[in-house]
Formats: C-alpha cells, sequence, structure tokens
C-alpha cells in the first residue's frame, strides 16, 4: 500500500511539473488525453477487472457526464455542476442497468451491457431534449468559471486530481472490505454466497462507483472538446476503446489501467506519426495482437504478471484469482 | 387491404431477414454448445469469409460456386485458430476468452483495414440481382437465395450433430467434458473440429451474403451483435434454437423497422435480448 501511495505521489508531482514546464499544446493534450484514458480504464476496472462483470457498455456513463456538461452549459449553468449532476444520473442509471443484469454470468453480462448502451443511444438519439443525432456544440468562453481553457496546462492539471483521486480510491478498494469480497466473488461466486456476501448488493456499489469515475472523466472531456454528440462518447467504439485500455494493462490492478492508457496514447501518437492520417488500422493491429497474447499467455495483464512474478520472488503463495488476498487476510 | 398487403411484404421480408441472421448464427452456437466459449470474433470470421470471396469473384469463381472453397478454407482457418489460440485461452481463467475473441476481433479488423481499407467490396455482377413477384409481394431474389441457403445449412448441421458418431461425440463433450474424455473422445480434437465447422459455417454464410452485401472492415459487427441475441433467444448451444431465435429477431426487426422508424429498429431486438436472459436464461428452447 506504501509502494502505491508513493508511487502516486511521484505520478502527481511529474504531473504538475510536466503541466506547467512544457509549452508544447500538443503534448499537453496528450498529457490531459493520457490522464482521462486511465480514470476510464480505472473505471471500467472496477466493475469488470475486480469484480469480474465484463463491459462492453462503459460509454453510457462516460456519457451522462459529456451531456451533463455540456446541456448545464446550454441552459445557462456551470459545467462544474455536471460533476454532481452527471455522478448523479451515472450512478442512478448503473444501479438501474445493475440490478437486474450485475447476477448475470460471463459473456451474458457482457452482451446485456452491449444491449442496454444501444438503448441508450437510440433513446438519446431520438429524443429532442438531447439535440437528437446533432448533439451539443458548446460556446468558446475561458477561465476557471466555465472550465474552458485556452492553454491545455489547466486542463491536465484537473485531469491530474481526478486521476489521483480514482488511484486512491482504487488503493483503498484494494485493503477495503468491498475490495475483498468483489474479488472473492470473482473468483468463486458460490463460495463466496456461501459465506454470506451478498453478490448482488456489493456488485452495485462497484458499478456505481465505477459510473461515477467515468461521468467525472466525461465532465472534462466535453470541456476540452466542446462538441458532444452521441457517437462521439456514445457509440460502440468507445465502450470498445475504454474495455481496450483495461485489458491491455491488466485487470485487476492498481496501475493495470494506466498502464493500458499510456500504451493506448503512445501507440496512437506513434501510429499517427509514423504512418501519418491513413494509418487507420495499425493500431488495432497491434493493440488486437497485445490482447491475443496477454490473454493466452498472461491472463493477469502485463501489471497483473508483475504482481505474481513479485509474488513469486518472495515466496508467498502466488495469488490465484484474487482467492489469495482474501486468504492472506485470514492468516 | 393495403395494410394487410403491406403487413405480409414485411412479414416474407422479416422471415427473410431472420434467415439471414440464422446463417450467421448457427456456427456461434455449435462453438458455444461445445466448448462455452462465445466467440466475439464471430463476425470477423464472416468478414473473413466475405473478403475470400471477393477475391475469388475476382479470379472468376461466383459467389454461389466459390462457397465450398471459402466454407473449406474457413474450416481450415478455424482449426488453426483453435489449435494456436482458442486452446490455450480455456487454459486460463474463465474471462480469458471473452478478452481474447475480443483481442482476435481487434485484430482482424486492425488488419483487414490496414490491408483492404475500409472501402466497400463487392463481386463482380453477382448473380440474383432480379426482384421475384409473386402476387402483391415483392422479393429479392438474392435473399431468397441466402434464404434457401441458411435453411440447407442449418438441416445439414442439425443432421450433423444429431445422427453421425463425430457429432455425438460433440454432444457427449458438450454435456460433460471430464466423461467424455473417460469414454475416450478426445475433447482437443472434437473441440478443433467444432471451431472449424462453426467457421466453415460462418464461411457459406459469408459467401452468400455477398449476393446482397459488399465486404469492408467492420460488416461483421452488426451481424455478430444480432447473431449474440439470436443465439441467447434460442438457447445458447441449441442449433434449431437458433433458426427459431433468427426468425424471431428478423420479424421484429423488420416490423420494428417499418412501425417504429428506421433508427429504432435495433430496439425491439435488444429489448428482447434483456428480456430473455432476464426472465428465461436459458432461451426458448435451450435447456437446463
Amino acid at each position: 500500500m506504501r509502494a502505491h501511495l508513493l508511487a502516486l505521489g511521484a505520478i502527481v508531482v511529474v504531473g504538475a511539473v510536466a503541466a506547467f514546464g512544457l509549452h508544447s499544446q500538443v503534448t499537453l493534450e496528450l498529457l490531459f488525453t493520457f490522464l482521462l484514458y486511465a480514470v476510464l480504464g480505472q473505471s471500467w476496472n472496477w466493475i469488470s477487472g475486480y469484480a469480474g462483470n465484463v463491459s462492453f457498455g462503459h460509454a453510457i456513463f462516460f456519457a451522462c457526464g459529456a451531456y451533463a456538461a455540456a446541456m448545464l452549459v446550454a441552459a445557462g449553468f456551470s459545467p462544474w455542476l455536471a460533476f454532481p449532476a452527471g455522478a448523479l444520473v451515472a450512478g442512478l442509471l448503473a444501479v438501474i442497468t445493475g440490478f437486474p443484469t450485475l447476477a448475470l454470468r460471463g459473456h451474458y453480462f457482457s452482451i446485456a451491457t452491449i444491449a442496454v448502451a444501444a438503448l441508450v443511444d437510440a433513446f438519446v438519439r431520438t429524443t429532442p431534449w438531447f439535440n437528437g443525432a446533432n448533439g451539443f456544440e458548446e460556446p468558446i468562453r475561458n477561465g476557471w468559471g466555465a472550465m474552458q481553457f485556452a492553454q491545455k496546462t489547466n486542463y491536465v492539471l484537473i485531469a491530474l486530481v481526478l486521476f489521483a483521486f480514482v488511484q486512491l480510491a482504487t488503493i483503498v478498494l484494494e485493503r477495503s472490505r468491498l475490495g475483498y469480497y468483489l474479488r472473492a466473488l470473482r473468483a468463486n461466486h458460490a463460495a463466496a454466497a456461501a459465506v454470506g456476501i451478498d453478490e448482488r448488493r456489493w456488485k452495485l456499489i462497484a458499478f456505481a462507483w465505477s459510473a461515477v469515475m467515468a461521468s467525472a472523466a466525461g465532465v472534462l472531456y466535453a470541456q476540452d472538446t466542446l462538441f458532444v454528440d452521441p457517437p462521439s462518447v456514445l457509440g460502440l467504439s468507445v465502450s470498445i476503446d475504454i474495455a481496450l485500455i483495461g485489458v491491455v494493462g491488466g485487470i485487476g490492478t492498481v496501475w493495470g489501467p494506466a498502464v493500458g492508457a499510456l500504451i493506448y496514447v503512445a501507440l496512437a501518437k506513434g501510429v499517427a506519426l509514423q504512418l501519418g492520417g491513413t494509418g487507420k488500422g495499425y493500431d488495432l493491429v497491434i493493440y488486437g495482437a497485445l490482447i491475443c497474447v496477454i490473454a493466452a499467455l498472461r491472463p493477469r495483464g502485463i501489471v497483473g504478471s508483475l504482481v505474481d512474478a513479485s509474488r513469486r520472488r518472495r515466496g508467498a503463495r502466488i495469488a490465484n484469482d484474487g482467492a489469495a488476498p482474501v486468504a492472506e487476510r485470514a492468516a | 387491404m393495403e395494410a394487410l398487403s403491406t403487413f405480409a411484404q414485411l412479414v416474407v421480408a422479416g422471415v427473410l431477414t431472420g434467415l439471414v441472421f440464422a446463417l450467421v448464427s448457427v456456427g456461434l452456437t455449435l462453438v458455444y454448445g461445445v466448448m462455452d466459449v462465445v466467440n466475439f470474433a464471430h463476425g470477423e470470421f464472416l468478414m473473413l469469409a466475405m473478403y475470400t470471396a471477393v477475391g475469388l469473384a475476382l479470379l472468376g469463381v461466383g459467389p454461389i460456386f466459390g462457397l465450398p472453397v471459402v466454407a473449406a478454407a474457413l474450416f481450415v482457418f478455424g482449426v488453426i485458430v483453435y489449435r494456436v489460440f482458442v486452446r490455450r485461452l480455456l487454459a486460463g481463467p474463465p474471462e480469458a476468452t471473452v478478452f481474447g475473441t475480443f483481442g482476435l476481433l481487434v485484430l482482424m479488423q486492425g488488419l483487414a483495414q490496414a490491408i483492404f481499407t475500409s472501402d466497400y467490396r463487392s463481386a463482380p455482377n453477382p448473380p440474383f440481382q432480379g426482384t421475384l413477384h409473386l402476387g402483391v409481394l415483392a422479393i429479392p431474389q438474392a435473399a431468397l437465395v441466402e434464404g434457401i441457403g441458411a435453411i440447407v445449412l442449418t438441416a445439414a448441421l442439425f443432421a450433423f450433430v444429431e445422427f453421425t458418431e463425430t457429432g455425438r461425440a460433440m454432444r457427449a463433450v458438450a454435456e460433460d467434458r471430464v466423461a467424455a474424455t473417460l469414454m475416450g473422445i478426445d475433447v482437443q480434437r472434437i473441440n478443433a473440429l467444432a471451431f472449424g465447422i462453426g467457421a466453415a459455417c460462418v464461411g457459406a454464410a459469408g459467401s452468400l451474403l455477398l449476393l446482397s452485401n459488399p465486404a469492408y472492415p467492420t460488416v461483421g459487427v452488426q451481424y455478430a451483435l444480432t447473431a449474440f441475441v439470436v443465439v441467447a433467444l434460442g438457447g445458447f448451444g441449441s442449433i434449431q434454437g437458433a433458426l427459431v431465435g433468427a426468425l424471431l429477431i428478423g420479424l421484429l426487426e423488420v416490423l420494428g423497422g417499418f412501425y417504429l422508424s428506421p433508427e429504432l429498429k435495433m430496439v425491439p431486438v435488444y429489448l428482447a435480448y434483456l428480456i430473455v436472459v432476464l426472465l428465461r436464461p436459458q432461451g426458448l428452447l435451450g435447456r437446463r
């Protein structure tokens, strides 16, 4: 736990120095994107990694925040209100959709998340209140009150605060009752239920938290791009990207999503530099190959494998998919 | 009378659409039934089949005569994918198959985009482009051929699984892997075979779909999503269930698209999935 906190502190310091020290807007935008995706990946990781319910519809929670920001601004309110408003809507949406679906196992749940996301997408597209397929364009303003900045530095700072908060929450999760219960449920839901762990209750809590984190990332996204419409925040491809980031780095680990986001941003940037705008496809090839190799050889992802390796070195019992932490605690 | 003939037309269109869905879904349900794997890359196998069929058509072998070749090629591809990749996923934790086949989806889409670009590719001069008029009904010939193909393929697959020795072995593996092993069944061989046959089904489906659709890198996504719903509706692993589910989904989609709005045509389909998995998780015709 101390190592996690030290690492987080180091990243926050380096991030803050970079935010003030770097003057290239392109680099700052990349840093911002990295932090945003790391938050989204972590949000996904709570329900899909720790709880083991793989979601392919996570974009709807991201969209809650993005739409909350764009719609509040359109109605003349401060975008800062979108953090609580988006969180409330996302949390409610998670509880309403999670209550019936979280008990579904494996691919039943995954396909249900695709179905729910598609229904939400159809609803938003056809409802005038959400401006249908047109979405919202925010007027250009400047300053902290409008959460819009000409320089990217402040975006990076807000994203850094959000990232630190989300990482901190995850570090706490690892050592909390909720974290142990989720991993126990993932390892063996029948055995966990037998010792009195209420699956629906704990998974709903994790799902709601996950939704709230994704919504906060959505608010930042809307204030950075100033444009929100169904394909850009609600499409299946957005959900797929979030899952991609979560899987590549390693599921059910504190730093997996950040590593996944780093790979994502580096690849997107690297491929664009090497092959120009026409390079579309090559990045997918690399992610795809990476996920295939990880799934086949190292199902616990890059960070998960490193964790295993370090435990092995210390001669500790190798974690068997979340079962070990429970045993460790009992010992 | 006007409304009635419109409805009849819609029902025919729905049934034909449903048959196309059945064509894509039977392979998915077979693989699921035998080894408990939902192949999220199923749509990309379809995409590969369509590109293969386009390639054959460019060499002068049209989609209909090229069908056995494409099916055979996909069979080999499926067996290789199983032997090299899926076998390893099965040895890992349960979510490894979800992530692994999802990675395969991303990889295959990326390769298709890199190699073929996002352009639409069609077979040159495909056959069956006319429309058949039966009284008030107008039926596109391509849809009719696809529908007949779907019925033949589903029947053939059903007969294979029900009546052949290998099919019996597959059902044994589906029922109890360990017991099947003890009875001297080579589970790895049966799994590989099932994966290959599932891919071959999609190969046949891709050839037929080329009559009415172009090939492009993401062509499989929508079909695969529908196939997941169809397979869940019919009961994962049930071939006749997939046929029934597909017809239902075809009707729902066509009627929904007409009476609600084209933008909402998938809404009844996804609602049907959620209702079925929540109320009757084993599907309409599934067991257990």
